[in-house]
């Protein structure tokens, strides 16, 4: 029976209540999209990490099957992670994506690298990986795209054996295995960790936006249900029939906002980490987190109903009457100050565990204080109001601030994310300035025989360049300008020079800690995006549900003769000032809790991300605002309000 | 008395329905008129019209001469918050707003600063018998109080002519009969005119003079008429 009342109450709302349906449906929508998509990162760094494994070789603790070394090459400025093998017996499996143990001699290329070696010429690219054998699966692959080379080598064969880098940025040396399934590396791992912490920020606002969708719902309908319990409706059915309408709609909205992220997958697949783009299968979370998702995003807005109608069920006059708001506690206040103060004493040697929690504490503390600190900026913007806009607006911000909150929350905790980012983003790109020389180092007393075979074989690639050595170190100096293909050339020329090694310039070198940089960058303005999406999606909503809820006291204003100018500033004010206050505050909240984590000074990328943000955030709230400007002309132009 | 406000021949058709049909009314200054009739008989639609709410379809609107019904939306937007007061049968207080500020509203909507505002608000409180309840936000007053709030606050711009559309319509009888006879009083007090939509008797009463409004005709009239 109350599920039957529930529907009737849901499709009876009328044109503008079915509005604040959608309204609730598209928010939630809209958070669920995002939450596969938090979700579904984590899993897509976890899934790299699994597939690039193989590559990191954990030494064999009894008999050893195989041999595995790995180093880095270039072409056309792009990287290869070359893999050398060796099987040290017959029965030894292979990796991941090769159907058999590759042979001495043999070369397997990934499909990108096996078709620029056929498009390139042969003493750019191919001669550095004779004998190719067959072509990678993407199993063997972080992602698509990526230039790989597995080379097989005899056991003893000096690759195998030579002295290699002990960097592993640079090269992992030759290692004994007892299979090829390897763990994940250290940059994996730490990506990994930079996907937790991007999720917590994602998510946090998230969830605040998720339950200011569900009291939507609420708000819409307190009175009514108010007035069933007044007629005697016990206050679990009035919870059960909340309860079912939130979950009802958010269940639709969590339907569309799962199609929403399917539909966006392909486009989602093109963001660029690590130096590549994402095979579509690592972005979907797979059926059971999906229908995880599914269940999880109505229950918690269900839940987030039911906290919202507390008052309603504890006394049904309370909405029936509006009475003056409890005042909120300081305590608010003072958890984030708590958290402010332990924030300092987190290190970068802190667990990243203890860390993500922080973070997310210190998250919601902001949340949690935001409310009390619009309730104050309200008493002094009506204490101190002249005109009627303001004066209205302060009353307002005073009478329900946490609504109020709700608008600016999400740019406020955007705000958050980018004082946290922008000072963590370390430092902007250096200036390429390093001198194009190739360098590799030779085994001890063999410089001066390697600086000859390098003069003989740059000689016959036709590339000029001075030859000389450096203690072990032989450099290779091109005699004039050296385009990309050139040096394409110079790379193959001196491939397998010194076994094990490869000719590398500076800037090769450079390139793993600049991938990183650029990562955090990337990830960065993927954060902010999904924050700003949040936060103005937000705001728009919830000014519409203002504009809803008020829609009787806004019609019979503008029927005694308010102009609209003055109910829409009024609207304003009461966004923008608790925006500017709490936006601001968020973001030095954010730029404190990022100081422990600093690398170096200030960024001026991210204090550069830091303005755009909040212009763009204030460009959106007060955008997404406007478009509710002509829902509040047409709600104020019934010529006769009545209430629900 | 001269008449205050005047209504000519006013037509007003929602698609095939004929919500008013011709109606003549004429208002003369402090003079308070009760408009009765059964629901849909199109009372509302006339208090809409003389308001400047609603523009009529055929016919004519005089405030004090001027013809009301051919502005535009924003003159006769302020014309309402200059010349006209209005109470409603609830839900015109901003819920927010303390009751004096309520009251003070449109005045600071006229442009008096809100000290003055406040200040000449509350001095409508003690003659409604609301003194003590200024800091009072609506939803810490009774019904009957609140609708005094709404009374001053109609009042409070000194208007030519108030509108009341059921003023009563939430109240028990006994604080009804109160708050009219208040609105009754402080509208002639204030030499402003009154115009009642009620479908109370006991209401209009109250008014120098009852129409009544049947399927968009005025067919009857009762008290002293123009």
């Amino acid at each position: 029976m109350n599920l039957d009342l529930t529907w009737r109450l849901l499709k009876g709302g009328g044109r503008k209540g079915l509005l604040g349906v959608w309204l609730t449906l598209g928010a939630v929508a809209v958070s669920t999209a995002l939450l596969l998509f938090a979700v579904a990162a984590n899993l897509a760094f976890d899934a790299r990490a699994e597939r690039g494994a193989w590559r990191n070789p954990v030494p064999a603790a009894g008999d050893a099957v195989a041999v595995e070394a790995s180093r880095f090459d270039y072409v056309r400025d792009q990287v290869i992670t070359v893999v050398d093998l060796a099987a040290l017996r017959p029965d030894a499996a292979p990796p991941p994506g090769l159907p058999r143990f590759p042979k001495p001699g043999e070369t397997w290329l990934s499909p990108a690298l096996a078709e620029l070696a056929r498009d390139l010429p042969p003493a750019e690219l191919g001669d550095r990986y004779p004998r190719r054998a067959g072509v990678l699966g993407d199993e063997a692959l972080v992602y698509p795209g990526e230039l790989v080379a597995v080379v097989g080598h005899a056991p003893d064969a000096p690759a195998m054996t030579a002295e290699r880098s002990d960097d592993w940025i640079v090269a992992k040396p030759p290692v004994r295995v007892a299979s090829l399934a390897g763990t994940p590396s250290e940059d994996a791992e730490a990506y990994k960790v930079l996907a937790v912490i991007a999720s917590v920020l994602m998510v946090v606002p998230l969830l605040v936006f998720g339950g200011a969708a569900a009291r939507l719902t609420v708000a819409r309908r307190d009175r009514r249900l108010a007035a069933l319990r007044l007629v005697g409706a016990t206050p679990g059915q009035v919870v059960r029939m909340t309860v079912a309408e939130a979950v009802l709609v958010a269940l639709a909205g969590a339907l569309a906002g799962a199609v929403a992220f399917a539909l966006a997958v392909p486009y989602l697949t093109r963001i660029e980490i690590q130096g590549g783009a994402w095979f579509a299968g690592d972005l979907f979370p797979g059926l059971a987190v999906l229908a995880g998702v599914l269940v999880a995003v109505p229950l918690l807005v269900g839940l987030s109903a039911v906290a919202g109608l507390r008052r309603v069920v504890v006394s049904p006059l309370g909405v029936a009457k509006r009475e003056t708001p409890p005042g909120m506690r300081f305590v608010r206040v003072l958890a984030l100050l708590v958290v402010l103060a332990v924030f300092p004493m987190l290190t970068q040697g802190t667990s990243v565990a203890i860390v993500a929690v922080a973070l997310g504490l210190a998250f919601l503390c902001l949340n949690l204080a935001g409310p009390w600190v619009v309730g104050l900026i309200g008493r002094i913007t009506a204490g101190t109001a002249r005109g009627p806009a303001r004066l209205l607006a302060g009353r307002r911000l005073v009478d329900d601030p946490r609504s109020a909150w709700r608008t600016v929350s999400g740019v406020a905790l955007t705000g958050f994310v980018a004082g946290f980012l922008g000072l963590l983003s370390p430092g902007a790109f250096a200036v390429d300035d390093r001198p194009l020389q190739l360098r590799v180092l030779a085994p001890a007393g063999q410089a001066e025989q390697v600086a000859g075979q390098a003069r003989e074989r740059l000689a016959a690639a036709k590339v000029p360049a001075v030859v000389t050595v450096v203690k072990r170190t032989v450099v290779a100096a091109p005699s004039g300008p050296l385009d990309t293909a050139g040096m394409d050339r110079a790379r193959t020329a001196l491939a397998e020079l010194v076994p094990g090694r490869t000719a590398t310039t500076e800037a090769d070198e450079g390139r793993f800690g600049e991938q990183i940089l650029l990562d955090v960058r990337v990830g960065t303005i993927v954060v902010l995006s999904v924050s700003f999406l949040v936060a103005i999606a937000s705001a728009g909503i919830t000014a519409a549900s203002s504009v809803l809820d008020r829609r009787q006291t806004y019609g019979l204003l503008r029927l005694a003769g308010t102009p609209l100018e003055v109910l829409d500033r009024a609207r304003r004010a009461e966004t923008l000032i608790p925006l500017g206050v709490m936006g601001g505050g968020a973001i030095l909240v954010g730029a404190f809790c990022a100081t422990p984590f600093m690398i170096g000074g200030i960024s001026v990328a991210g204090v550069v991300t830091l303005v755009v943000c909040v212009v763009l955030g204030f460009a959106g709230v007060i955008g997404a605002g406007a478009l509710s400007r002509p829902l509040l002309r047409s709600v104020t132009a019934d010529p006769a309000p009545r209430p629900d | 008395m001269n008449d205050v406000l005047v209504g000519r021949n006013l037509t007003k058709r929602f698609g095939q329905t004929v919500a008013l049909d011709g109606v003549d009314l004429a208002v003369r200054t402090a003079e308070a008129v009760a408009i009765m009739g059964p629901s849909g008989s199109g009372k509302s639609t006339l208090l809409h019209c003389l308001a400047g709410i609603m523009r009529p379809d055929e016919g004519e609107v005089h405030l004090l001469g001027q013809r009301i019904d051919a502005m535009g939306e924003r003159r006769r937007s302020a014309l309402r918050r200059t010349r006209f007061g209005f109470v409603f049968q609830f839900g015109q207080l901003l819920p927010e707003l303390p009751a004096e500020e309520n009251v003070a509203l449109p005045l600071m909507l006229g442009g008096v600063s809100r000290q003055r505002a406040v200040r000449q608000a509350r001095e409508w409180f003690a003659p409604l018998g609301l003194r003590g309840m200024e800091a009072r936000r609506p939803g810490e007053l009774s019904g009957g109080q609140a609708q005094r709030v709404a009374i001053a606050r109609a009042l409070v711009a000194r208007p030519a002519v108030v509108f009341a559309d059921e003023p009563t319509g939430a109240l028990d009888q006994r604080t009804g009969q109160d708050t009219m006879r208040l609105l009754v009083e402080a509208t002639r007090h204030n030499d402003a005119s009154l115009i009642v939509v009620t479908h109370d008797s006991n209401v209009a009463a109250w008014c120098d003079r009852t129409v009544e409004v049947r399927d968009g005709h005025l067919v009857a009239m009762s008290g002293a008429t123009a």
